[in-house]
């Protein structure tokens, strides 16, 4: 769908693409050539051009836009809805977050944090959290940002029978206006990381459009937001494009600012690689390890890497024999050799995990205990302790092409295992497959990743908890009260040291292995300067072209 | 002839009845559930089960499939689980991309095939015939998405001519309305949207069609062999005919008939191939619809594609059964 030309920011010049010419800088209305920052190699026919330099320069060109950059993303990820609640993949929440409107965002350069509609908020006793809102926050039709856009929202996103984002208010009992610029929160259980259950996921909407037009109106035709960014098209499968929104507080400060943004879902990795080569697109996401070599040999791109936020981790359920023995689990511990998987096959694109979260996570504390060496002797004396004095068979259960080189990762894991006297036959089911046993709690041990872990309560919670899930089945009541009390404690100080104790303690009890986090490679064009965020959002205003 | 087309036809709903049966039994027989595969990580035990009410997954198997088929017979293929909107209003927007694909594929196919299949058989063992031959072997044993990857690397990567992915350039506005962008701006004489959309369907078009050109090819040849011995071949040469006209005259339209129903056949592979091409082109079509529906278990969607691809190979050989007679004036139905 694309909006109408009127509701366009800028027009297309078609005929004066100069591609591969790099770009001028115009003035609307004045005579000159226009040019597009980035349109790909493809020539376009000569005479069209020539008549158009000469018309522009005699006649001027009277409305036309000043020189638009353009930046072109290959994503993986996919982009099927109109309803920015219509799913929960981390592309879309970026994007929409950046259009729409969100009420905040995790700064990870500062670690903490950070208001976008909301300027500010509080805790006023545990179960009531306070969100004021930013006064001159205006969606793009000029109509001001107000609370009952957010309770609007929220219950959108509670109601709506394509939301799909129900689990990011789920803490939420109630919402409620407290003035035309307040609102309040009031959860369930005392919920200290309610922000990272809301901040960079809850979408705030128009009340005034929806009502006036229904949702799937709305939605499809009048995506108005108050974000830096604005809507101009969005093809279902294909691309969506997100042009500046000047009116945006800071925005016309920031010029190197792409004014338009195009996602094209490019799933294979050759593909992005080879279109970031070829020019048709300028930031290319997850780069493979294998790739990143022509990536870096190419003379317009270069490789900019980051750690994901996405923890990798062997899951031993203890529900199950052999695991329900704390000294097999750690005897897997020592028997696998992080570091050399990761200077071999990762080519050191990964972080070692010691503990379940890693530098930048809320909470990490580098003298987390205990820390698992790789020690192949140890791990043989533990498993004969645990009572396997001839060694133990064991079913382990890899994804094959969802992470990054997961399935040569369990290959070098298997002989590891077996050197130390855990005899794992390796299993690769299809992905729908073992995602639905993991969650049915049916996989005993099996290698996996959990995501956008930024606060990493949510995650501990839902692997580890009594009750949390049935993934792994662990269940110890220490650890229960551990993450009860973090989940009440509203002192950032205090609440990390809680963590810090609970995370030690799955650490010593490793119902998991935690391994480590990749390293996400993009490639970027030369001209562009961007530093790519874990959580994997791209935000138009964090990019800069630079010629 | 129509008595006979009209008894293909009802004879196209137990097939339809058939294979949507089956598929409908392999997709509940598959490990996984749409529920936990489609909803988030941290939904509650309550959503999963309203979910699944409302999927209609909690009736019995035979009332799901009757439901399905009752209501798809009507034209009501049901709402997909993993995009909340009618099967049918998906399928119709991404059908004009792989017809128009499977359609340029096949025009490749027969303008590169059929000539060269008959140069090759009117002069076999020349070296026209060893390189059509050799030609022909190379497309038939290329896997279609080895091919492509090949053809970006080369197209794209080495030379910069053609761009790597995708339907369409932004910015170039096409016949987005209609979705058929080649037809719709060719018709139009929207020739920048045209020349764009030609630019981005010829690698995907190759790549899809490779198989097609090899196996038409060595079709086409030894169907012209076979007929160049023919009588009236002998009869036509003998009256001083020009060779050019004895070829193509005699015998190509009598050579027609094997090319014709191979061409046919291999409609059915090339939609099937389709599936695995538009991913590695990223090609908005059916087929990458189709793999998304599969990963996420999503029955309505599976259901409704299923329903189309069968649809249109019934129809495909419909249509072969039918040129036969008009091909050749000795078949009568």
């Amino acid at each position: 769908m694309t909006l109408d030309t009127k509701q366009r920011e800028g027009i297309e010049i078609v005929g004066l693409e100069i591609p591969g010419y790099g770009s001028g800088k115009a003035t609307a209305g004045k005579p000159g050539l226009y040019i597009y920052k980035e349109v790909g190699m493809i020539g376009r026919n000569s005479k069209t051009l020539i008549a158009a330099f000469i018309f522009s320069l005699f006649v001027g060109a009277p409305g036309l836009a000043a020189a638009q950059s353009r930046v072109a993303i290959g994503v993986t990820e996919t982009m099927e809805t109109f309803n920015p609640y219509g799913d929960s993949v981390s592309l879309l929440y970026g994007i929409w977050c950046q259009v729409l409107g969100c009420l905040g965002t995790y700064d990870f350069g500062k670690g903490e944090y950070e208001g976008m509609l909301a300027e500010r908020w509080e805790v006023k006793d545990p179960k009531t959290w306070i969100f004021h809102l930013r006064k001159n926050a205006r969606f793009h039709d000029g109509s001001p940002v107000t609370a009952a856009d957010v309770i609007h929202s929220f219950n959108r996103i509670r109601t709506d029978p394509q939301s799909k984002q129900k689990q990011n208010i789920a803490p939420i009992a109630s919402a409620a206006a407290l003035d035309q610029y307040t609102v309040q929160f009031t959860t369930k259980q005392p919920t200290a990381p309610l922000t990272e259950y809301l901040f960079d996921r809850f979408i705030v909407t128009s009340k005034a459009i929806y009502d006036k037009y229904g949702a799937d109106v709305a939605d499809r035709k009048y995506p108005i937001g108050s974000g830096p960014y604005k809507f101009k098209e969005l093809i279902p499968g294909q691309r969506f494009v997100i042009t500046k929104n000047p009116d945006y507080p800071g925005m016309r400060e920031k010029k190197q600012a792409p004014d338009e943004l195009i996602f094209r879902i490019m799933r294979e990795p050759e593909q992005r690689v080879t279109a970031l080569l070829n020019g048709e697109i300028q930031i290319a996401q997850f780069i493979p390890p294998h790739l990143r070599e022509r990536v870096e040999k190419g003379p317009n791109s270069k490789i900019a890497p980051t750690d994901s936020v996405e923890i990798m981790f062997l899951a031993m359920s203890p529900k199950f024999k052999p695991w329900d023995n704390k000294l097999l689990r750690q005897a897997v511990a020592h028997a696998i050799d992080r570091d050399t998987i990761i200077a071999t096959l990762l080519k050191g694109e990964a972080t070692r995990l010691d503990g379940p979260i890693g530098p930048g996570q809320y909470g990490y504390s580098p003298n987390l205990k205990p820390k698992y060496e790789y020690n192949p002797e140890k791990a043989r004396q533990l498993v004969k302790q645990a009572g396997f004095p001839n060694g133990v068979d064991v079913d382990y259960y890899t994804p094959v092409g969802r992470y990054t080189l997961d399935k040569q990762i369990s290959e070098a894991i298997v002989p590891m295992l077996n050197a130390v006297g855990i005899r794992a036959r390796l299993q690769t089911p299809e992905w729908a497959t073992l995602w639905a046993n993991v969650q049915a709690g049916k996989v005993p041990f099996y290698y996996m990743g959990r995501g956008s872990v930024v606060d990493p309560s949510v995650a501990l919670s839902q692997y580890f908890e009594t009750g949390g899930s049935p993934r792994i089945g662990y269940s110890n009541p220490k650890f229960d009260k551990l993450l009860a009390q973090e989940r009440q404690t509203f002192d950032p100080a205090k609440r990390k040291k809680v963590l810090s104790e609970a995370m030690s303690l799955l650490t010593e009890e490793a119902p998991a292995h935690f391994l480590w986090r990749h390293q996400m490679l993009y490639g970027i064009a030369k001209n562009i300067d961007y530093k790519p965020t874990p959580s994997g959002r791209i935000f138009g205003d964090e990019i800069r072209v630079l010629r | 002839m129509a008595a006979y087309l009209v008894r293909r036809l009802a004879g196209t709903i137990p097939v339809l009845l058939l294979i949507t049966l089956l598929v409908f039994l392999l997709l509940h027989a598959a490990p996984g559930d749409p529920a936990s595969l489609l909803l988030s990580d941290a939904t509650s035990e309550a959503d999963v089960l309203e979910a699944r009410q409302r999927w209609g997954l909690d009736q019995p198997l035979h009332v799901q499939y009757l439901k399905f088929f009752t209501a798809a017979v009507t034209g009501d293929l049901g709402k997909s689980f993993r995009f909340a909107q009618p099967v049918a209003e998906l399928i119709a927007t991404r059908l004009p991309a792989t017809v128009e694909l499977a359609a340029f594929s096949i025009l490749i196919a027969v303008t590169l095939a059929v000539p060269l299949g008959v140069w090759a058989g009117a002069r076999p063992n020349s070296w026209v015939d060893n390189l059509g031959t050799s030609f022909g072997l190379f497309g038939i044993s290329m896997p279609n998405f080895w091919m492509g990857i090949m053809l970006i690397l080369l197209f794209s990567g080495s030379f910069h001519l053609l761009p790597s992915a995708g339907r369409s350039t932004y910015g170039v506005v096409g016949a987005q309305e209609t979705g058929f962008y080649f037809l719709g701006s060719l018709l139009g004489g929207n020739w920048p949207a045209f020349k764009d959309a030609l630019l981005h369907m010829a690698m995907p078009g190759l790549a899809l069609g490779a198989n097609m050109i090899g196996i038409l090819m060595r079709v086409t040849r030894s169907s012209v062999l076979e007929v160049l011995h023919e009588e009236y071949v002998v009869t036509a040469r003998a009256k001083g005919m020009a060779e050019r006209r004895v070829l193509w005259r005699h015998v190509l339209s009598n050579a027609l008939i094997p090319i014709i129903t191979v061409a046919g056949l291999e409609l059915g592979t090339l939609l099937s191939g389709s599936i695995i091409v538009e991913t590695v082109f990223a090609w908005p079509g059916m087929g990458s619809l189709l793999i998304t529906g599969v990963t996420s278990r999503d029955y309505p969607l599976v259901m409704g594609l299923v329903m189309m691809y069968t649809a249109a190979f019934v129809t495909i050989n419909l249509v072969i059964d039918a040129l036969y007679g008009i091909i050749d004036p000795r078949i009568r139905y």
